[in-house]
């Protein structure tokens, strides 16, 4: 979108003679947690959307915007941060498979 | 002179005292001096030693004071019945003035003898005795004595006759004719009978009103009855409420002329029952012309005469009722065309502005018209075709409306009367029942906006989206919020991509531009990702956009939308060069014919790995824009042939083929319904769950009217749909059938 200009010159100057020149290419993609299942274990919300808590807080946020991510344990169990931090203080095993609860990587 | 109290001749004082109280209740000329000695005489008297002589000098005063007016009911009845009321008033207003005085000169028994004996105020007006009883036994300050004296020795023998003569002036005044005796005269008479009861503290107009004010109020009725009769035999309705509207105003005219004010509602009761409530079939009769022809100085004058009957109003909010409902049913009747959508919104907003600003003008804004317009816009708008049968369109024609005033195509009208056009729409909206099918609708509409980057400006997106948020709640809305917040991300996006690519000297080749959507937000469908294989002019980019954002962010898989692509591409084999707007899988097609001018369907789908339906819709429009030709009429998958057509000429050197991807496929809108369909039932049993937990025990029927409280915000579910869900609940075992009844459930922790 931003160099318009770059592609145009360089339209005109090396490729004017092909048949088909691809100019500009709007792409549109959509982006999910990689995650083996859909909902999260805990609140029972499906992990794209915020968590049963942040829903009911986010009212207050006229955008929709949300910051609650995704959480991977190494038994590569994943769910809501907000919902496994609040299950590891009572029980540090991961609600699916009893593992020890140890995070892989966060979503971001 | 001496305060101290001392031995009185009581005969020789109250000849005195006699002597002045003549002059003063005649309003005869008394001196100043004579006055202050009559005032410390009855100080004397009520002093005087060896026992106060007060009780003695009341008597006497009662006793003159009959005596006086037994002798003023004579001259007042002297002159013969022509001159009774004149009179009477005349001689009233002299005692009612004297007796004042009198009072004045009898202040100290008025205020040391007889107040110590009176009840208090709270006492009369609370307590349960009869003001009459009250007032007899127990001694008067002289004032009211007067007064009372006045009531029972010349009201009460008179009164009958001055009624007569009083009710015969005010009939004389109703025929328009001259008066015999004076307007003050007869209007002072009238008003004696309160006045003459003022110093009481309750029932103070007893008097006049069972005196005077109900033989006045019957032989009244009795004039409006006549009056109605006569005006019905014009068998005009019209004209009707014309004269009675007139002559309401006219007796109102006359009461405040002679009446005490309190009579004024009473008179304007009788006049309305008489001449109002007792004809309302005649009234009703012409209701539904006035109506239909919106004769609004009819329907005004119907309005101001029914209001103040109980319940008459009813058949006139109905039948206005039925005829906004007729008008707006006709409105929206068999629309065709095109801009279906533009005229159902658009006539449904005339009918309902024109009825508006009519109640407003002619019911007064009344709640009851007010009611009735929003009764019949919400039976218009939600209106099924076929006796119910057919769904209601409503939701999805307004939310195709209001797309055609955001894209960008809208021509010719400014920014403001968009702004304003929107606005009204909010006025349809919330008669919608189902507001949860136009949201479904809007946010399909809105993404496809979104996307294809058609929208006309972003303010008015957020304000239109507010507008919804205030009708209709934040979760309401929250799923267009969030496609707003991925455009405003993938902005930025894009720039930080753009950096990344010059900081280590990457080119792509192409313009390359993006939109990630967050999954879940966007009505897109999930089914959509269908196989296809990337042109190479592509891949770089792909790759490229992949990696640069697995390592911006993490955890995250990004799912490509071909399907809502859009490229441009510059065709550099025709006489001019064109540069044309396509589809991602029509630019995959198109780009095969760089190797050769023919191809197979066979070919073009193998390479592309496209399934049937894709492939077909896609090259069906390349054939229809010719920029492609087919060897055959209808385009098989396997057999035909495509040719790139080497002679293709457009007035345009910049086009868009747009014919597979904007349309709203009838597939589209059954899929919508669907998914509305399911979205209700999630809601619902939401719902049903919210409430039994919160309750533990419910009857069926409580339940089905809680869940239809909680839903109606946004749609009205239908008592099927509510059973449904229960049942379904049941099964899941949220909720059981408590053991002792099945009309009732109990929750299950």
């Amino acid at each position: 979108m931003a160099d318009e200009n770059d592609n145009e010159r360089m339209d005109d100057n090396q490729k004017s003679d092909k048949m088909f020149t691809l100019k500009k290419w709007n792409a549109v993609a959509m982006w999910s947690w990689d995650v083996e299942c859909d909902t999260c274990a805990i609140c029972r919300v499906q992990v794209m959307d915020a968590c049963l808590r942040c829903q009911a807080e986010s009212k207050k946020d006229s955008y929709g915007k949300q910051d609650c991510v995704v959480v991977w344990g190494e038994c590569n169990h994943s769910f809501h941060y907000c919902c496994m931090s609040l299950w590891v203080k009572q029980n540090n095993r991961c609600p699916l498979c009893q593992q020890e609860w140890s995070i892989q990587r966060m979503g971001k | 002179m001496s305060l101290k109290p001392r031995q009185v001749d009581f005969n020789a004082t109250w000849g005195a005292i006699k002597e002045t109280i003549r002059g003063v209740i005649t309003l005869d000329h008394v001196p100043r001096t004579v006055w202050n000695d009559r005032f410390s005489d009855v100080y004397s008297l009520c002093v005087a030693h060896p026992e106060p002589l007060a009780d003695r000098l009341y008597a006497e005063t009662k006793q003159y004071l009959i005596d006086h007016v037994a002798q003023l009911l004579e001259r007042v009845q002297e002159d013969g019945e022509q001159n009774l009321v004149k009179n009477y008033f005349l001689y009233w207003t002299q005692y009612s003035v004297g007796s004042q005085y009198l009072h004045s000169l009898y202040l100290y028994l008025n205020q040391q003898h007889i107040k110590t004996q009176k009840m208090s105020d709270a006492e009369i007006i609370y307590g349960s005795i009869d003001p009459n009883v009250a007032t007899q036994g127990d001694q008067m300050e002289i004032g009211e004595l007067a007064l009372q004296v006045w009531q029972s020795n010349m009201i009460t023998p008179l009164g009958h006759r001055l009624v007569k003569l009083l009710l015969e002036a005010i009939d004389l005044d109703r025929a328009g004719q001259p008066p015999k005796i004076p307007i003050e005269a007869v209007r002072g008479t009238i008003l004696s009978f309160v006045e003459v009861q003022a110093y009481r503290k309750k029932a103070q107009l007893q008097l006049y009103v069972e005196l005077f004010e109900m033989t006045f109020l019957n032989a009244s009725g009795e004039h409006f009855k006549r009056d109605a009769a006569l005006l019905l035999q014009e068998r005009n309705v019209s004209l009707y409420m014309e004269k009675v509207k007139g002559k309401i105003e006219e007796e109102l005219f006359r009461a405040r002329r002679y009446l005490h004010s309190s009579s004024l509602p009473k008179v304007a009761h009788r006049c309305e029952l008489h001449m109002v409530a007792e004809h309302l079939q005649f009234l009703y009769s012409e209701c539904n012309n006035m109506v239909k022809y919106e004769k609004k100085n009819d329907l005004s004058n119907m309005y101001d005469l029914l209001k103040s009957v109980p319940n008459a109003l009813v058949v006139l909010v109905d039948t206005v009722f039925d005829h906004i409902k007729n008008q707006g049913l006709s409105a929206i009747h068999n629309l065709q065309g095109e801009s279906i959508h533009i005229n159902f919104v658009e006539n449904l907003l005339t009918v309902y502005k024109k009825y508006k600003s009519l109640i407003q003008e002619v019911f007064k804004s009344d709640q009851n018209f007010m009611g009735a317009l929003d009764k019949a816009c919400n039976s218009v708008i939600n209106h099924r075709a076929n006796d119910g049968r057919a769904p209601c369109r409503s939701p999805e024609l307004l939310a195709k409306y209001c797309d055609t005033l955001l894209k960008k195509s809208s021509k010719g009208i400014s920014e403001s009367e968009v702004d304003e056009k929107l606005l009204e729409s909010i006025i349809i909206f919330k008669y919608i029942d189902d507001k949860d099918i136009f949201q479904k609708f809007y946010s399909r509409s809105l993404a496809k906006r979104l996307i294809h980057q058609q929208t006309q400006s972003m303010d008015a997106e957020e304000a239109m989206i507010n507008r919804l948020k205030q009708a209709c709640g934040y979760e309401f809305t929250s799923k267009l919020h969030r496609m707003f917040t991925d455009m405003s991300v993938s902005a930025d996006l894009n720039n930080k991509f753009q950096e990344f690519l010059s900081k280590d000297k990457i080119e792509l080749g192409i313009n390359f531009g993006i939109y990630v959507l967050q999954a879940g937000a966007w009505p897109l469908g999930q089914a959509i990702v269908t196989p296809f294989a990337l042109p190479q002019q592509l891949e770089k980019s792909v790759q490229m956009f992949e990696s640069f954002y697995h390592n911006k962010f993490n955890g995250r898989k990004l799912t490509w939308l071909h399907h809502l692509c859009q490229a441009e591409l510059k065709l550099g084999y025709l006489k001019k060069p064109y540069v044309v707007t396509v589809q991602t899988f029509q630019m995959a097609i198109l780009l095969l014919f760089e190797k050769s001018d023919t191809l197979s369907c066979k070919e073009i789908r193998e390479t592309l790995q496209l399934n049937s339906e894709q492939f077909k819709r896609h090259a069906v429009s390349l054939v229809d824009s010719k920029l492609l030709l087919a060897d055959t009429e209808e385009i098989d998958e396997v057999e035909t042939n495509l040719r790139l057509n080497l002679d293709y000429s457009n007035k345009r050197t910049k086009f868009r083929i747009t014919a597979a991807i904007q349309k709203e496929t009838p597939h589209e809108v059954e899929q919508t319904m669907n998914s509305v369909e399911e979205d209700r039932k999630m809601y619902l049993q939401a719902a049903i769950v919210r409430i039994m937990k919160s309750r533990k025990v419910l009857k069926h029927n409580l339940l089905i009217q809680e869940v239809y409280a909680q839903s109606k915000v946004s749609f009205a579910p239908s008592v099927q749909l509510i059973k449904k869900c229960i049942e379904s609940l049941i099964d899941k075992q949220y909720i059981e059938r408590t053991p002792h009844s099945s009309e009732e459930y109990s929750y299950v922790a």
